[in-house]
């Protein structure tokens, strides 16, 4: 190809191009009447260097999208800050927002949505351009051309629609507007998880070309472990909208430190069957980002969590049990209780959550449960009977409750690399993950 | 299709030539564009004076509008002002109405003095005056025949014209349009609509001409120098008349002995194809009056409406929240007005008032149901562009930067066009029943008389249905039934050539009755 792009030269004024520091987005729960906010992304921070990809993984509705929506400015920051080259950009606006909007640059998930159906394949590429007043219509032109080469298309589907496309195609199309405007910084979301598998490999390879030649860095979004270990140079996972743990990509797939990133881990298939491998499952689903727990945020489902002082001995099916009595509890307090039944428990006449008994029968089958639980159960069940499952919810809490519940941990330093990772059991006070996981495990 | 591109020459079309507009590339290959445009010429030669007729009318609506806006809002503020900006209309209007006057003296092909059915028979039995000698019936019906005829090639040759644009001169080999045309070309109840509009249009637009009388002979100035007849008399000589005397021997009153009915002459050897009203006007040349007022005013109500709804829709599902919310409640304060109750006092305040008197009070009435018809159609494509806001290509377009005015025209706009359309087509149906209604029922409201209304037909026939005069409700009432029929099958038409899954018949009727 005789036209190649422009290659920006490499700039080295610092390492660091993006510097997210404590970074919370919040929907809704404003006004006084409101629900509580849903918190896509609780409170993160991290730093992306120039030239590198930083996957982010993390199951769906962990707040991973938004995050990346929040890093272009394409949603409004609640608090913290987003540090681009230098500049803050939550306080961007208006004139300065739209120059800066040039140097990141996005890549969506669904090719089929992405792009405009009524417009050409030309007009979609070169709408950056147009909208920034880029030079003169034909130098438009021939950057269109140039990029459509760049991506490996052929000139000709310079007047063709976005229809006349495969998946792949689009996605190519896709990813020459996102570089129409020379960016730096690009965030890919989940960029080929709509894509056949066979098409998968090949977008990745552009992209990692696209890399090297256009000095770009990348936020890779993704739940593909496999795709984000391929390709990223650190990687850093999300739950429910906190980043559990972030570091160097082989080191994390290799030697995860946080309980959330074991049992992410886990569920990838063992290519060699004789490694000594266990599935690590989280127990329950995980809760809503409007209904976060006040402590880690994994601890409604961690497979190593602490217990209290007072149940460090307990046998370890009492304790699920326990847990699993307590997830009970906690649903019936979400469910928001109508006017006739507040009315109901006015009057002791409640009777809505009466199966509660019938839980607990089942929660506690076959095991040998001491006085002392016995009694606190008792009260809570009694508490719910009564339409008060909150205060059951308390109840079960103050008992039961370990450090895990009702302090939020520290990213602590877990290697020599600079690791991180969200858990109490990193300090000294706790034994290590590893050792309890395994342990628990093996009860099993 | 084949592919008009070499590798290179796409290159070197969109980067090395100055110019790589339309024009250039007929410039390069004119043949096609030549043997479309040459007849396209000579059809709008033949009939200039009544193309150019149109073109002077829609400018004089234009700036009537404009100005009618200008004022109003004026009017709060300096009434003086308010004042000089109606002058200056009536100025402009003046003068255009001029300039249609003396394109009214250029002659046409298919005219009344080229083709006449007006004439009387001699004593001998022969006929003078007309076509060739025909017989007035058979004159007039080569006349009607042929300006429909011309309309409908016409009309398929500015479509011929887009043809010949895609295969020769158009850059794409495939655009999403194409896909529309096509399944609209093997869509038969859709075209029966096309085919409904254009006729209406036609009879809109050479009415006069399609008439077997003229509106001054039949309405206007009926005992006016140019109203006299010959005819042959019972004595076998032939009289001179006036038209007026002629009409009012000519009543359709229900009995066997005055009546003209469908397809026949009265004694004055006039052809009546609709027979005659009870004040013995031609009912054909009334009903070709009625059809210009109906489709200008049901024009642009809903032309009015679905500006209005397209542009609230997009900002509303644009924006969302709040702004949302307000059109919303606007929208349902409007259908919570009775809309009868609105046009009886709005016609009432506004009746002696120049905007009560700009197209016999037609145009009022259509800014009073565009008000009434918006909501239905908001309604409509609201849930279309809600989304359209959704999809990613609309985030894309902000992620770069794009003014949310362009991301509205270029990625919402193409997306809820279409729906606009099929409401449109379907509501317009009910603006026409309103219309009618409303003259029907007379007394201020409507349009003023003696400016021809379908309902007033309808009305004027009502006493007869019973009767040998039946016709007189009938045609009329027939006219509406199939116009709305094929605005509805259009309608029909465009929504399975946008959307091909979407099987007939399933439940989107709810905007049809729209406007009544
Ligand atoms: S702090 Fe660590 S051990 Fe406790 S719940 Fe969270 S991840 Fe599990």
């Amino acid at each position: 190809m005789s036209n190649t792009l422009e290659q920006s030269p490499p700039t080295e004024e610092s390492e660091t191009l993006i510097e997210v520091e404590g970074l919370k987005k919040y929907y809704g729960g404003e006004g006084m009447f409101s629900d509580p906010p849903v918190k896509a992304v609780d409170g993160v921070s991290f730093e992306i260097k120039r030239g590198e990809t930083l996957g982010l993984v993390g199951e769906s509705g962990c707040g991973k999208s938004t995050l990346g929506r929040t890093l272009l400015a394409l949603e409004i920051a609640t608090e913290g800050s987003i540090i681009y080259d230098g500049t803050d950009i939550t306080g961007l606006s208006g004139t300065e927002l739209k120059e800066w909007r040039k140097n990141a640059q996005m890549v969506f998930q669904d090719p089929e949505s992405s792009l405009n159906d009524r417009m050409t394949v030309g007009e979609i590429i070169r709408e950056p351009l147009d909208a920034h007043s880029w030079k003169t219509m034909t130098d438009r032109r021939e950057r269109v051309l140039d990029l459509l080469s760049a991506v490996g298309l052929p000139d000709k589907h310079y007047f063709r629609y976005p229809h006349q496309f495969s998946g792949g195609q689009r996605q190519r199309i896709g990813i020459a507007r996102a570089l129409a405007l020379e960016p730096d910084f690009l965030v890919l979301d989940e960029p080929v998880s709509a894509l056949d598998v066979s098409v998968q490999a090949k977008i990745i390879r552009l992209l990692e070309d696209l890399q090297e030649d256009f000095n770009l860095t990348y936020l890779l979004i993704a739940h593909d472990l496999s795709v984000v270990r391929y390709i990223s140079d650190r990687v850093a996972v999300m739950y429910l909208g906190k980043i559990m743990e972030k570091g160097e990509t082989e080191e994390v797939f290799s030697n995860a430190s946080n309980p959330y990133t074991q049992s992410l881990l886990s569920a990838i298939p063992e290519p060699d069957p004789s490694a000594a491998s266990q599935r690590i499952t989280l127990s329950g689903t995980p809760p809503s980002p409007s209904d976060a727990p006040a402590g880690c945020n994994l601890s409604t489902r961690c497979p190593a969590k602490i217990r209290p002082e007072a149940y460090a001995d307990a046998d370890r099916d009492l304790w699920q049990a326990i847990e699993r009595f307590r997830e009970v509890v906690r649903e019936r307090a979400r469910v928001a209780l109508s006017l006739g039944d507040r009315v109901r428990r006015r009057f002791n006449r409640f009777d809505r959550f009466d199966d509660i008994e019938d839980s607990r029968a089942d929660t506690f089958d076959g095991v040998e449960v001491p006085e002392r639980v016995d009694q606190q159960i008792e009260t809570a069940v009694e508490m719910v009977k009564r339409g008060e499952p909150m205060e059951a919810q308390q109840h079960l809490y103050t008992e039961f409750a370990s450090v895990c519940d009702h302090e939020r941990p520290e990213m602590h330093e877990v290697s020599v690399s600079g690791r991180q990772s969200y858990c109490h059991r990193h300090t000294d006070e706790y034994e290590d993950v590893e050792p309890v996981i395994s342990r628990r495990a093996d009860n099993e | 299709m084949s592919d008009r591109h070499t590798a290179e020459s796409i290159r070197e079309e969109l980067t090395h030539r100055d110019n790589q507009s339309l024009s250039a590339r007929i410039t390069e290959n004119p043949e096609p564009f030549l043997r479309w445009a040459v007849p396209m010429v000579a059809l709008i030669a033949v009939e200039f004076a009544t193309w150019a007729g149109i073109a002077v009318g829609m400018i004089e609506a234009l700036v009537v509008g404009v100005v009618a806006a200008v004022e109003l809002t004026l009017n709060y503020a300096s009434p003086g002002l308010a004042q000089v900006v109606a002058d200056f209309q009536a100025g402009v209007a003046g003068m255009l109405r001029s300039v249609g006057g003396m394109l009214g003296e250029f002659p046409t092909l298919l005219s009344r003095e080229v083709i006449p059915n007006q004439g009387h028979q001699t004593p001998d039995g022969a006929w003078q005056g007309t076509f060739l000698g025909l017989q007035p019936a058979v004159a007039w019906a080569i006349r009607f025949s042929l300006i429909m005829l011309y309309a409908l090639v016409t009309a398929y040759w500015v479509f011929r014209g887009w043809l010949v644009y895609r295969d020769h001169y158009r850059e794409s080999d495939w655009t999403p349009t194409d896909d529309i045309v096509s399944n609209l070309r093997g869509h038969r109840w859709g075209q029966f609509g096309i085919i409904v509009l254009i006729v209406f249009l036609t009879m809109a637009a050479f009415g006069s001409a399609l008439a077997p009388s003229t509106v001054s002979q039949n309405i206007e100035n009926t005992y006016g120098d140019e109203s006299r007849i010959q005819y042959l008399s019972d004595d076998g000589t032939v009289e001179t008349a006036f038209a007026g005397d002629a009409n009012f021997n000519s009543k359709s009153k229900g009995t066997v002995e005055t009546n003209i009915g469908l397809m026949s002459y009265d004694d004055y050897s006039r052809f009546h194809p609709f027979g005659t009203m009870p004040n013995g006007r031609d009912l054909f040349t009334f009903m070709m009056g009625g059809a210009r007022i109906t489709m200008i005013v049901s024009g642009m109500a809903i032309t009015g409406a679905a500006v209005v709804a397209m542009t609230l829709s997009m900002l509303s599902a644009y924006y969302s929240g709040s702004l949302d919310l307000g059109v919303l409640t606007v929208a349902d304060g409007v259908v919570s007005i009775p809309q009868l109750l609105l046009l009886i006092i709005m016609s009432a305040v506004f009746a002696d008032t120049w905007l009560g008197s700009i197209l016999d009070g037609g145009f009022l009435l259509a800014l009073i149901f565009a008000f009434t018809t918006w909501p239905f159609l908001w309604r409509a494509v609201r849930g279309p562009a809600l989304q359209v806001a959704q999809e990613d290509w609309v985030r894309a377009a902000e992620s770069y930067g794009q003014q949310p005015r362009k991301i509205m025209r270029k990625h919402m706009l193409p997306y809820i066009l279409g729906y606009l359309l099929v409401y449109a087509s379907m509501s317009v149906g009910g603006i026409i029943i309103s219309l009618s209604a409303l003259s029907f029922l007379g007394n201020g409201l409507g349009i003023s008389p003696p400016t021809p209304a379908w309902g007033r037909a309808i009305s004027a026939g009502q006493s007869y249905v019973s009767t040998v005069s039946w016709h007189i409700s009938l045609v009329p009432g027939l006219m509406i039934v199939l116009l709305v029929t094929g605005m509805n099958a259009l309608g029909d038409g465009i929504r399975d050539a946008i959307d091909p899954e979407t099987e007939t018949g399933e439940g989107e009727e709810a905007a049809a009755g729209g406007g009544g």
